[in-house]
C-alpha cells in the first residue's frame, strides 16, 4: 500500500464491485418501470409490416426491404429508447432525491456514473439483442418460404449473411452506447429531464447528419465555416460509421478489421463522453 | 461524562455556504460562519426554522455540497473525502427511495454499496428491519409504505452498516405523534449503543427530550448552543405540586413563606403536555402497518 495519510486508516478504492450494484439497480429499475412493455410495440410494428411486404409479393428484393426496414425500426425505436431512458433513469435519482443517500455512503461519484451508463447499456443492449434475434427470424423464415416457391433465384443458396446481421446488431448497440453516454453528459448538467431529452435529439441528428455538412461546406465554403464543420467532426461523433454496409447482410459481407475498428471508435467516445459526464456530475450540487 | 475518542465526531470550523441564484452572480448566504463541535457518543439537535440551513449543513457534512468558505470534518477525515463517510448513516429530509424495490431489497442494496459483507448481509438486513419494526412489510415495495414507514425504512438503511454517527434530518416532520414518539424512543436507543446522533428539527418541544445538546440556528447564523439541561432550567425558580391545597391553606401557606421572605409566584393546575394525553389516549398500531 501507498504511504497512508495518520487520520486514514481505511481508504475508499475505485471499486468496479459498487459500479456493477448501481447498474444492477438501474437495470432493474428499467425492468420493473416497465420501459420493455415497448419492446413489445416494437415487435408488433415489425411483424406486422413484413406481413404487408408480402401482400405486395416483392419476390427475392422483397428480403432486402424486411432487412432495411428492420434496422430502420432499431434505429429509430432504439435511439428514442436510448436518450428516453439514460433521461429518465438519472432524472428519477435527483427527484426523488434517491441520489442524496446513495452519494452520502462511501461511493465514488464516478463509480455512480459509469454505474449508471452501464445499467441504461444493458437495457438497450437487452433491446438490440431481441430486436435483432425478431429481425433474424422474421428473414429466415421468408427466406426459407420464398426459396421453395422460386428455387430458381437461390440457386446459390442462402443470400442472407445471418453472422453480419448480428454484426450490426452488435454496431448499433455500441452506437447507442455513445449516445447514452452523450445523455448521461448533457443530463448531467441540466436541470430537468425534459431539457435532457430535448437536447439529446438535438446532438442526435448533428451525429446523424454532421456528415453531409462536411460533404458539402468541406470543400467550398468560406474559411471559419469550413473550420466551423471541422470541429463539429471532431467534437460530435459520426453516427455515419456505423453503417457499414447499403444493403444490410445481403450482398457483399463486412469486413472484421473495419467492425474492429468502428467498435474501437465507439468505445473511445463511451469513454471519452463518459468522462466528462463524470466530472461535471462531480461539481453538481444535489 | 468522559469521552473515550478525543477526535470529535463532527467538527466544523468557519463553514460559509453560498448558493448563487443565477447568472449574474447574486447568491444567497445559506449558512455563514458556522463553528460547532459535536463530541462524539452524543445526542445533538440542530435547530431553527425553515431555511435556517440545516439541511445545508448537513449536506456539507456529508460531503453532497462544498463549503464556499471553511471546512468540515468527520471523525477527523475532511467532508469533501469519499472515506469520511465511512462511519456515517444519514436519513434525509422527507425521503423517497427506490419505489420498485421491497423494503428488504432496499436496505440490502445500501448495505452492498457501503460494502456489508456478503456473507453477513441477508442477517444484517433482519436485523435492522426487525429494529424499526418494519418486518411485516419488509417484503412490500416501498411505493406502497406511509410517510411514517418511509422514514423507518431511512432508518434502517442509515444504520444497515453499523456506523458509528447517524445523522437524521426532520426525522419526526409529518410523522403523528404516535410515530415520533417511536422514533424517539430508536434514537434513545441508538444513544445508549453509544452512537453520536445529530438531528435536525425545527419542532423543538419534540426533540427537547432526547438531546444532550443543542445549537440554534437562525437565517444560517448560530445564535445559541448548550447543553439542554441549561438552557431550559431556571436555576433560581422551584416548583412544588401538591395535592389539593384548601385555599385557605394555601392563604397560611403564603403567609409562611412571606414570613421567610420568599413571594409566591403562581399558583397553577398542572397540566399535561398534549401529546403525552395524546400518547397515553391512542393505541399504538400493530408495527409496519395492518396486516389482513
Ligand atoms: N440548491 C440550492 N440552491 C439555492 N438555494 C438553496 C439551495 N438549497 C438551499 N437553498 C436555500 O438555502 C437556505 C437554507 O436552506 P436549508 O438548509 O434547506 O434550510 P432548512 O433545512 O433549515 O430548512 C434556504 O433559504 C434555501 O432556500
Ligand atoms: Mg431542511
Amino acid at each position: 500500500m501507498s504511504s497512508a495519510t495518520a487520520s486514514t486508516a481505511r481508504t475508499v478504492p475505485f471499486s468496479p464491485g459498487r459500479l456493477g450494484i448501481v447498474a444492477g439497480n438501474t437495470f432493474l429499475e428499467a425492468v420493473r418501470q416497465k420501459l420493455f412493455n415497448f419492446l413489445l410495440l416494437l415487435a408488433v410494428a415489425l411483424v406486422a409490416s413484413a406481413q404487408l411486404f408480402r401482400e405486395f409479393n416483392f419476390g427475392s428484393s422483397e428480403l432486402k426491404f424486411i432487412s432495411d426496414f428492420g434496422f430502420g425500426a432499431m434505429v429509430f425505436f432504439g435511439s428514442t429508447l436510448t436518450i428516453a431512458a439514460t433521461a429518465q433513469l438519472f432524472f428519477s435519482e435527483i427527484e426523488n432525491r434517491t441520489a442524496l443517500t446513495i452519494l452520502a455512503k462511501p461511493i465514488w461519484r464516478t463509480e455512480f456514473i459509469f454505474g449508471k451508463f452501464l445499467g441504461v447499456f444493458a437495457v438497450v443492449g437487452v433491446f438490440c439483442a431481441l430486436t435483432t434475434l425478431l429481425l433474424l427470424a422474421l428473414l429466415y423464415h421468408r427466406e426459407t418460404a420464398l426459396m421453395t416457391a422460386n428455387p430458381d433465384a437461390f440457386e446459390n443458396g442462402r443470400m442472407i449473411h445471418y453472422g453480419d446481421l448480428v454484426l450490426m446488431g452488435v454496431l448499433q448497440w455500441l452506437k447507442f452506447g455513445v449516445l447514452a453516454a452523450i445523455t448521461l453528459l448533457i443530463a448531467s448538467f441540466s436541470n430537468t429531464n425534459l431539457y435532457t431529452v430535448v437536447m439529446g435529439f438535438f446532438v442526435l441528428v448533428i451525429c446523424h447528419l454532421q456528415y453531409l455538412a462536411r460533404d458539402a461546406y468541406g470543400a467550398v465554403a468560406s474559411l471559419p465555416l469550413r473550420l466551423l464543420v471541422q470541429l463539429l467532426g471532431y467534437v460530435f461523433p459520426n453516427f455515419q460509421v456505423f453503417n457499414l454496409a447499403d444493403q444490410i447482410g445481403i450482398g457483399e459481407g463486412i469486413d472484421s478489421g473495419i467492425f474492429l475498428r468502428v467498435a474501437g471508435y465507439a468505445l473511445i467516445y463511451i469513454a471519452v463522453i463518459g468522462g466528462l459526464a463524470v466530472y461535471s456530475f462531480r461539481n453538481r450540487e444535489i | 461524562m468522559t469521552h473515550p475518542n478525543p477526535v470529535p465526531a463532527i467538527e466544523i470550523t468557519g463553514l460559509t455556504k453560498d448558493f448563487s441564484l443565477n447568472l449574474r452572480g447574486i447568491k444567497l448566504r445559506a449558512v455563514e460562519n458556522l463553528t460547532l463541535n459535536i463530541p462524539e457518543g452524543q445526542v445533538f439537535g440542530l435547530l431553527g426554522p425553515n431555511g435556517s440551513g440545516k439541511s445545508t449543513t448537513i449536506k456539507i457534512i456529508l460531503g453532497l455540497l462544498e463549503p464556499t468558505v471553511g471546512e468540515c470534518k468527520v471523525f477527523g477525515v475532511s467532508s469533501v473525502r469519499v472515506d469520511s463517510r465511512l462511519n456515517v448513516g444519514y436519513l434525509p429530509e422527507a425521503p423517497y427511495f427506490y419505489r420498485y424495490l421491497s423494503g428488504s431489497e432496499l436496505v440490502r442494496f445500501y448495505g452492498r454499496i457501503c460494502g456489508v459483507p456478503r456473507k453477513r448481509l441477508d442477517e444484517r438486513v433482519r436485523e435492522v428491519i426487525d429494529w424499526v419494526g418494519l418486518s411485516a412489510a419488509a417484503h412490500r415495495r416501498v411505493g406502497t409504505y406511509s410517510k411514517g414507514m418511509l422514514q423507518r425504512i431511512g432508518l434502517a438503511q442509515a444504520l444497515v452498516h453499523d456506523p458509528r454517527l447517524i445523522i437524521l434530518d426532520e426525522p419526526t416532520a409529518g410523522v403523528d405523534p404516535v410515530g415520533s414518539a417511536e422514533i424517539s424512543e430508536l434514537i434513545l436507543k441508538l444513544k445508549n449503543q453509544g452512537k453520536t446522533v445529530l438531528i435536525t428539527s425545527h419542532l423543538l418541544a419534540q426533540i427537547e427530550d432526547i438531546c444532550d445538546r443543542v445549537a440554534i440556528l437562525d437565517r444560517g447564523k448560530l445564535i445559541l448552543e448548550g447543553a439542554v439541561n441549561e438552557l431550559v432550567s431556571m436555576q433560581n425558580r422551584q416548583s412544588l405540586i401538591v395535592d389539593s391545597l384548601p385555599p385557605a391553606e394555601l392563604e397560611e401557606l403564603r403567609g409562611w413563606l412571606a414570613a421567610r421572605g420568599h413571594a409566591l409566584t403562581a399558583v397553577e393546575q398542572p397540566r399535561t403536555r398534549l401529546d403525552q394525553l395524546f400518547l397515553s389516549k391512542v393505541s399504538r398500531p400493530q408495527k409496519g402497518g395492518e396486516v389482513k
